[in-house]
């Protein structure tokens, strides 16, 4: 068409406008359809795997095919430090793994600690213009100079940002966060589109994480008492392993006549008796919420009131001790068929206790020290077959709810004084 | 349909700096740069009220206002005449500007002490697009493609 046949400037712009119009409807179609595919490709593959690493990918290759972001990271709640934790990214060299960034801090930082979506396309230029503010007000004295701006993950020369919280039910899992160097890089659209994938995203990070937390835990559940692998795994405000010192009830027991019947059986013998034993034992401390410090062959020491605090630890220690005995005499009946002379004694104390872990780099036990386990090992030590030897203390707390005989005062070694102690017949019938 | 049109939305990321004039209430006119204009709705748009300065005293005093937008992309420029309406220090819109704003204070440490103080709302009078007086500036070498 020549130019005078398309009329005033008037009517050309028109037309110019109405070009625009139309490209920007088919753009906006074709962005319409690219949602759909989008979930219609991540939504398949994503819930059809609980590992989180293939996840991450999923979202990020994703992010990048369909979406056509270049940068891309999602950063994960790291539970125990109250941050976020880089966990994958995507067109960075290097990848950032494992950059933390606290809530509060940055664009990302900012989303988590909101949970809402923040989109700015003047990064560079925002960080230049406070820059300049600070300058102003170092200079002015009105501000003490400090450290220079903090190094977060991400773009060295970053424009855009756009970063999403990935939430299920309101909880936040991580932030999900495209970048760009070129300034006002991603639109409304890029905002619904990211979001779709978000959603998705976030139902499955959390599937896969907290699949991986079932695993770890049970992982250690069979070396640690199931109260301490949960403190580890899900990492309280306090390190559970670190030394501590708290009141605990410690119950020892141990099975007289084993190293006799140790010395005098095969060890298949032995060992089939220390799984039954084990076993019975195993499922009472559970049952009364007690932490097994040890097993040393026939020996066990129990403690409770940590790592998790617990109402009536002296009750939950004499009850169980009291079950255990019971347990034990019906194996004994069977162990006596096969010609084994075996019988529990058990020793309670409370007191304060050092806890923590114990050990050297490379081997460390969860463990307490002091006098009571001392004193409860000495008075396990003392019981005849079938005792129960309580130390006062614990008589103290406890002496409503059993049947008790006074023994003693005892000499105990590594203890100056004599000490009394009581053994425990019979809890009481309910009145 | 709004008065701003969709094309003008680049213009209000903040890339490059804006211009608003004022006037006191006695007539005193004031011009000064700021970060950015921010677009609210097709009728509105929002200044953020950080410190207590000339703009905001103007405007509380002699509501009217224009302000001079450019596109980072294309170098268009539009004029907006404006009408102070009110302040927000809550909603969406300040949740929005006090959520960009603290995340960059935070990356260069001047979190809690350059904050938002309200999201001043202005109703859009008129639009004005510049056609004859483009910037002079050198045209961008940002070609399209991959972000």
């Amino acid at each position: 068409m020549a130019a005078e046949d398309a009329g005033s400037p008037g009517l050309r712009e028109q037309i110019a406008q109405n070009q625009q119009t139309i490209d920007r409807l088919n753009r906006d179609l074709a962005k319409k359809s690219d949602q759909v595919r989008i979930i219609q490709q991540i939504s398949s593959e994503i819930t059809s795997t609980l590992d989180l690493d293939r996840v991450l990918e999923i979202v990020l290759r994703a992010t990048e095919r369909v979406l056509g972001f270049q940068h891309s990271m999602i950063l994960l709640e790291d539970l125990a430090e109250n941050t976020l934790r880089l966990f994958a990214s995507r067109g960075y060299d290097p990848s950032g793994v494992g950059a933390e960034v606290a809530f509060g801090e940055g664009v990302i930082g900012v989303v988590a600690e909101r949970k809402r979506m923040m989109r700015v396309g003047n990064v560079g230029a925002s960080i230049a213009y406070l820059t300049s503010i600070r300058a102003r007000l170092e200079a002015s004295g009105e501000m003490a100079p400090g450290p220079p701006a903090a190094k977060l993950p991400g773009l060295p020369n970053v424009q855009s940002q756009l970063a999403l919280p990935l939430l299920v039910k309101d909880r936040l899992v991580g932030v999900l966060a495209v970048e760009s160097p070129k300034p006002n890089a991603f639109d409304e659209l890029d905002e619904i589109l990211l979001g779709i994938v978000g959603n998705q995203a976030a139902t499955a990070i959390d599937n896969a994480r907290t699949y991986q937390l079932v695993e770890k835990l049970s992982r250690l559940k069979r070396f640690f008492s199931p109260q301490l692998a949960e403190l580890i795994v899900t990492g309280g405000a306090d390190d559970p392993l670190k030394t501590h010192r708290r009141e605990v009830t410690v119950v020892f027991l141990d099975l007289r006549g084993f190293t006799a019947f140790a010395e005098t059986s095969e060890p298949e013998e032995v060992m089939g008796v220390l799984r039954e034993y084990h076993a019975e034992m195993g499922t009472l401390i559970l049952e009364h919420e007690g932490t097994l410090e040890r097993f040393t062959g026939d020996g066990m020491m129990v403690f409770f009131n940590d790592p998790v605090p617990l109402p009536n630890p002296a009750e939950r220690a004499v009850r169980m001790a009291v079950v255990m005995r019971d347990r034990v005499t019906a194996l004994i009946r069977r162990w006596r068929k096969r010609g084994y002379e075996l019988d529990l004694g058990v020793g309670v104390a409370q007191g304060y206790a050092t806890i923590g872990a114990i050990g050297f780099e490379g081997r460390w036990d969860y463990g307490a020290i002091g006098t009571v386990t001392n004193l409860a090992a000495r008075l396990c030590g003392e019981a005849k077959p079938g005792q129960i030897l309580i130390s006062l203390r614990v008589a103290g707390e406890v002496e409503d709810l059993i049947e008790a005989e006074e023994v003693g005062p005892l000499t105990l070694k590594g203890l100056a004084k004599p000490v009394p102690a009581f053994h425990v017949v019979r809890l009481k019938g309910p009145e | 349909m709004g008065i701003l049109p969709d094309e003008i939305q680049p213009a209000m990321q903040g890339v490059i700096p804006s211009h608003v004039v004022t006037c006191s209430g006695d007539g005193t006119p004031n011009a000064s740069a700021i970060s950015q204009v921010y677009y609210v709705d097709p009728d509105h748009v929002a200044l953020s009220h950080q410190f207590f300065n000339k703009t905001i005293r103007n405007v509380r005093e002699n509501p009217r206002a224009l302000v001079w937008v450019i596109s980072p992309a294309t170098f268009d420029s539009w004029d907006l005449e404006l009408e102070y309406d009110h302040s927000e220090t809550s909603g969406p819109v300040f949740e929005a500007l006090d959520m960009q704003i603290e995340a960059i204070a935070s990356i260069v440490g001047l979190k809690g002490i350059f904050k938002l103080r309200s999201a001043d709302i202005y109703r859009v009078i008129s639009v004005t697009k510049n056609v004859d007086e483009r910037i002079p500036l050198p045209e961008i070498d940002d070609p399209p493609g991959p972000r």
